[in-house]
């Protein structure tokens, strides 16, 4: 695809669980000693497993890279079975990290002023991609929002390095309202954004971003069974009436390609197949 | 591998160790794990004769009961395999299995013809779990005559190894076993996914649905079987090679692992070493005794 950055090996280690840090009941930041270093880069993630798991959940789950080197780590929100048990994690744990995989987000232009949209745990290939942003010796604008005070998780970090502005719908913290609503405010035609958060979140933030003529990638969420391509069971929709694979060609990808109105993640039933098996 | 070479007909793997269709891409995605051309060989993503850009989302989920999946067999196309992606596999020595599917026998028929102008597929696998339109759609593999009818058809249009892939749908699966082996099927890989709903669920009992399945239609053919189903690791491998099976695959372990068919490789090479045997003695070690 069109900006698929320059691969770092992919590798499966088992590391332990060197720390957990609990943000709410909801989010914990999960630390992981892994000695030889990893190469992930922001918008890159890891297919993550206890290694004690046994055979419930079977699958790995795939999560962003919050950091890398040798201490990687990763944020999760606690939404299903697999989330739980990482949730409940404690130090020593083993876990598996297939990473790094997918492509990392293209670095803004040198005229454009990158503008961070995050919804939630959408902060996790975020925060990591401002903080890459601010060793370079700039200033990301960013735009963090979330239902609640409760939802904004790591809210301090991102303040630290970027320009932040806050939005919860109930108001308990920041501007009342949405994302978007602070978002048509800021925008100007020398942005360049970088979103990741629900897909209803991606899709109006591309939206506006297309309105407006302003470059807008997006971090792709969909489940994942391999992480590395070879399952096929990835596929986004795409505006020229096919499909990309989020783990291939993604997770950061250009709006203009995706086709949000097609692409619903939201748990519903499994489409049935003239076509027979798989 | 000393030991671990196995013979599926005419076909000599250097061990019983492959990839399941679906779960191992094209075998083009392992560069950085390991060197695909040691296994046994790689059974490819299902192919048809046009390209298929298969099922909307959601396609996977996992629920208690196991992997859902409702892929729809996407895949590139016959044409796209053997122009782009068959080249690589060739240069590097890969084993390649074929693994096709169609909605008629002349289908069949024309696939494994465009295969047949190319050199590096070493086998061919029907993939007999589809509907065939021409007679109602009814899947091939539930029915001893249709299964057969494709299974010869196919025969006489390669000079290649042909493997016949059973449904585990099938009412009578000894039957359509049968059947295929008359109709010139070099071997049987046993099984495919269960299917429920155009859905196919990989549960955790699917190895035990397997394994009977393996033991039986060992009993009733005297072409090799290859089995498949919840194969995670050698000792799992070693389960169904005594029982009968003359090679494994592994399927959805590649998933969470993509070393898995490298572990279940090495751990059974380990094993015969250790005890002083060969994988072609403890094939059907469990029925003789
Ligand atoms: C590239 C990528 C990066 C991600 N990064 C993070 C991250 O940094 N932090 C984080 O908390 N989560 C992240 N996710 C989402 C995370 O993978 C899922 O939340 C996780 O797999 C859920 O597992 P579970 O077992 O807890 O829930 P399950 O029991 O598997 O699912 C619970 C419910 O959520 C739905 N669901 C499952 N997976 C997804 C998904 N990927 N997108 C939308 N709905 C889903 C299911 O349909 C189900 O209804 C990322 C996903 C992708 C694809
Ligand atoms: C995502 C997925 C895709 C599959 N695609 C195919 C296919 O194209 N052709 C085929 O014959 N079998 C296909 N299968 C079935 C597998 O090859 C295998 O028979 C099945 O998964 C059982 O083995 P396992 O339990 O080791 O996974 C697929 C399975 C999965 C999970
Ligand atoms: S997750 Fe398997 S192909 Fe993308």
């Amino acid at each position: 695809m069109e900006h698929t950055a320059p691969m770092a090996a992919r590798r499966m280690i088992t590391a332990p669980l060197l720390h957990r840090e609990s943000i709410g009941a909801s989010y914990h930041v999960l630390t992981f000693d892994v000695p030889e270093g990893s190469d992930a880069q922001p918008g890159q993630f890891a297919m993550v497993r206890g290694a004690e798991w046994g055979d419930a959940p079977l699958l790995p789950r795939p999560m962003s890279y919050l950091t890398g080197g040798t201490t990687p780590s990763i944020l999760i929100k606690v939404i299903g079975e697999g989330t739980l048990r990482m949730g409940r994690a404690e130090p020593g744990e083993p876990f598996t990290l297939l990473g790094p995989l997918g492509n990392t987000w293209r670095p803004p232009s040198r005229n454009r002023r990158p503008v961070l949209v995050a919804g939630g745990v959408g902060i996790a290939p975020l925060l990591y991609f401002a903080k890459q942003i601010a060793a370079d010796g700039a200033t990301p604008l960013s735009i963090y929002g979330g239902r609640s005070s409760r939802d904004l998780p790591l809210e301090d970090e991102l303040s630290e390095i970027s320009e932040t502005h806050l939005t919860t719908e109930d108001g308990s913290r920041g501007t009342r309202g949405r994302v978007t609503d602070v978002l048509e405010s800021l925008l100007d035609a020398g942005s360049e954004v970088y979103t990741c958060g629900p897909d209803r979140m991606m899709a109006a933030v591309a939206a506006i971003c297309a309105k407006r003529d302003v470059p807008c990638q997006v971090s792709l969420e969909t489940p994942m069974a391999c992480g590395y391509g070879v399952c096929l069971g990835c596929p986004v929709p795409t505006t020229d009436g096919g499909y990309l694979y989020a783990c291939m060609n993604g997770p950061c990808i250009d709006a203009r390609l995706v086709d949000f109105s097609r692409s619903d993640h939201a748990p519903r039933k499994v489409a049935t197949t003239a076509g027979g098996a798989k | 591998m000393n030991g671990s070479n196995v013979r599926i007909g005419e076909l000599d793997l250097a061990n019983p160790v492959l990839t399941a269709s679906g779960c191992f891409g094209y075998g083009l995605e392992y560069d950085e794990f390991f060197d695909v051309a040691t296994l046994g060989g790689i059974c490819t993503k299902g192919l048809s004769l046009e390209p298929r850009l298969g099922n909307p989302p959601e396609r996977i989920c996992e629920t208690p009961a196991g992997m859902l999946n409702a892929i729809g067999l996407a895949n590139v196309g016959v044409e796209n395999f053997c122009t782009v992606k068959l080249p690589t596999l060739r240069e590097r020595g890969v084993t390649v299995v074929a693994n096709i599917f169609a909605s008629s026998v002349a289908d069949f028929v024309k696939i494994t013809e465009r295969l047949e102008a190319e050199d590096g597929v070493h086998a061919i696998e029907l993939n007999v779990s589809c509907p065939n339109v021409t007679v109602g759609g009814i899947e091939f593999g539930k029915d001893p005559k249709l299964a057969s009818e494709v299974t010869r058809a196919v025969r006489q249009s390669t000079k290649r190894p042909v493997w016949v892939k059973m449904s585990p749908e099938a009412g009578d699966i000894l039957a359509v076993g049968r059947a295929c082996e008359e109709a010139g099927a070099d071997a049987l890989t046993a099984i495919n996914t269960i299917r429920g709903m155009s859905i196919d669920i990989n549960t955790r009992r699917l190895r035990l649905v397997a394994l009977r399945i393996v033991w039986d239609l060992c009993g009733a053919v005297s072409i090799p079987v290859i089995a498949i189903g919840g194969i995670a690791t050698w000792q799992h491998a070693l389960e169904f090679i005594m029982a009968g099976a003359s090679a494994v695959q592994v399927g959805t372990a590649s998933f969470s692992d993509p070393c898995a068919a490298k572990h279940v490789m090495d751990g059974i090479a380990a094993f015969c070493s250790q005890n002083e045997t060969t994988v072609a003695d403890l094939i059907g070690a469990a029925r003789s005794s």
